[in-house]
């Protein structure tokens, strides 16, 4: 039984940091912001703790909380320059910085050892520490969404003009979901790096970048669950078509389109809004919690 | 005066906007009237010209600035969003509201909910007076095109301005729904607000403005008491031709 159990422990802590990292595309797509960073937030966070504990032996509470500050630093800084850009040129942006990151911890061997990567990171996350992680951001989610700020982000991703019109500040909003992502996505690296005994450059670039979005999209961008069941599924997915060997990728790209051409708005977002029609035609009237 | 490369959209426009009447702007379509709109709500800057609020010179604010100021709007195209519901929608102009500050929302705190729950009831009182209390849930996107309308006039006025550009308001709707509007206007009036309306209705505008401007063309060709400008030889000119 134990057997069984703790040879998947690795997939669910996969599932976990996708999971978080999820999170962090969810929040500035939520926003109306159009960034693929969360790599480049990953790998900072990632290398940030690694090289605070294998270098420098500090604990990885240490790591952790240096990286969530120097995501969250980041994520502020890159919606200076990004505040006039929008859609396609934002995500190219962003796209750059991940390269950019990339190629850093490529280089800069002295610091993070380049293509080699960083190794004997202490294991020092485990299914625990993972579960109190996502249960706190799913919190953090689940108080944006009830909170202004998510209202704010509703409008501002939805239509500019008329936030402005309503007095609700775009810049400031984009750079608030900047932050949150930069926070979440280190949040994840460094947890990533701490469960993991090595982290390697190529883990961040465009697999990194093309999962994160599929989870986000194929879960759903609205409800806070959306990224959860996105990242469980795309993390489970491989293992359960395991049995298609040299067909699986084909098989896993097939079930992707399908789901995005017949549940364009996502799993969860799909299900929730059959829900709602449903129960609003039924009492015709008032619901209780109109406000998701 | 607003030039748009080298097209000049609007020049020598002088209007007043009192508080406490319903002033219009009318004027054959592409005359320039939402440019004007645009240009007082912050959305357009004047290439040439002031804008005062009361005492205040806003020729230069944004459109955040000005919706602070007491500047609300609404749009010729309705612009709601459609998948959130109507009293969600609604609660979009309560943005300027709020107090609790951005650490009390990211942690949900007891303050931060409170508010919610108080912004939320003062929305649904909001749609009770506009008797749209029972679309709360619906998705905007769902109602018919009067309702949302009213929810893009709920949303305006949850902003409490003091000045209120109204764009093209009752367009598509009938005269009994219009009616209704036009009893909301002069009562939202009635209490101090400044509105400017912009509308093709001409029934409808002659008989709530107190005041109207006739553009045409982008130039200030009329202003006066409805009777007068009806008469005026220049108006009937730009709406029949010559």
């Amino acid at each position: 039984m134990t057997g069984f159990v703790s040879s998947y422990l690795p997939l669910v802590e996969l599932a976990a940091f996708n999971a978080l990292l999820a999170y962090s595309q969810y929040i500035v797509l939520r926003a109306g912001v159009f960034s693929i960073a969360t790599p480049a937030f990953a790998a900072v966070g990632a290398y940030a703790a690694a090289i605070l504990s294998v270098k420098l032996g500090l604990s990885p509470f240490v790591g952790v909380a240096a990286a969530c500050v120097l995501g969250a630093l980041l994520g502020g800084l890159l919606s200076l320059p990004l505040a006039r850009l929008r859609g396609v040129f934002q995500a190219l942006a962003t796209l750059a910085l991940v390269q950019v990151v990339m190629s850093i911890a490529l280089s800069w061997t002295s610091v993070t050892e380049g293509a080699l990567g960083i190794n004997g990171i202490p294991k020092a996350v485990g299914l625990e520490w993972f579960a109190v992680a996502l249960l706190a951001v799913l919190y953090l989610m689940h108080a944006i969404s009830i909170s202004s700020i998510g209202r704010a982000f509703n409008v501002v991703g939805e239509d500019e003009t008329v936030a402005v019109s309503m007095g609700i500040s775009v810049v400031r909003h984009h750079a608030i979901a900047f932050v949150l992502s930069g926070l979440l996505g280190s949040l994840a690296g460094a947890m990533h790096a701490y469960s993991s005994y090595s982290i390697t450059p190529n883990e961040y670039g465009f697999h990194m970048l093309t999962l994160v979005l599929a989870m986000v999209v194929l879960g759903g961008r609205v409800s806070i669950w959306g990224p959860l069941v996105g990242s469980l599924i795309l993390t489970g997915l491989p293992e359960l078509l395991r049995g298609f060997e040299n067909y699986r990728m084909v098989v896993q790209g097939a079930i992707l389109m399908l789901a995005i051409v017949f549940l364009p708005a996502g799993i969860v977002d799909t299900a929730i809004r059959l829900y709602r029609n449903r129960k609003v035609a039924a009492t015709g009237g008032v619901e209780k919690g109109a406000v998701s | 005066m607003r030039k748009f490369g080298g097209l000049t959209a609007v020049a020598g426009i002088s209007m007043d906007i009192p508080p406490g009447q319903v002033t219009g702007l009318i004027g054959p379509n592409g005359a320039g009237k939402t440019t004007v709109v645009n240009l007082i709500s912050g959305l357009l800057k004047a290439t040439e010209g002031t804008i005062r609020l009361g005492e205040r010179d806003v020729t230069t604010a944004d459109a955040v600035t000005l919706a602070k100021a007491g500047v609300a709007r609404t749009f010729q195209n309705i612009r709601l969003i459609p998948h959130a519901t109507a009293l969600e929608n609604v609660l979009a102009g309560f943005h300027l509201r709020e107090r609790t500050g951005l650490l009390a929302n990211l942690l949900a705190l007891p303050a931060a909910r409170r508010e919610r729950a108080d912004l939320e009831a003062e929305a649904l009182a909001l749609m009770q007076a506009f008797g749209m209390d029972r679309w709360a849930a619906t998705q905007a996107g769902n109602l018919s095109y009067g309702h949302q309308r009213k929810i893009e006039m709920m949303r305006a006025l949850a902003l409490q301005p003091k000045v209120l550009l109204l764009d093209e308001p009752v367009a598509g709707m009938n005269d009994v729904e219009a009616a209704g509007l036009a009893e909301t206007f002069r009562t939202v009036a009635r209490q101090g607000v400044a509105i400017l309306l912009i509308e093709h209705n001409m029934r409808f505008v002659m008989s709530l403005c107190d005041r109207i401007y006739v553009l045409a063309s982008g130039r200030m060709i009329a202003e006066g008491e409805p009777d007068a400008v009806r008469n005026n030889p220049h108006v009937i000119e730009a709406y029949l031709g010559a």
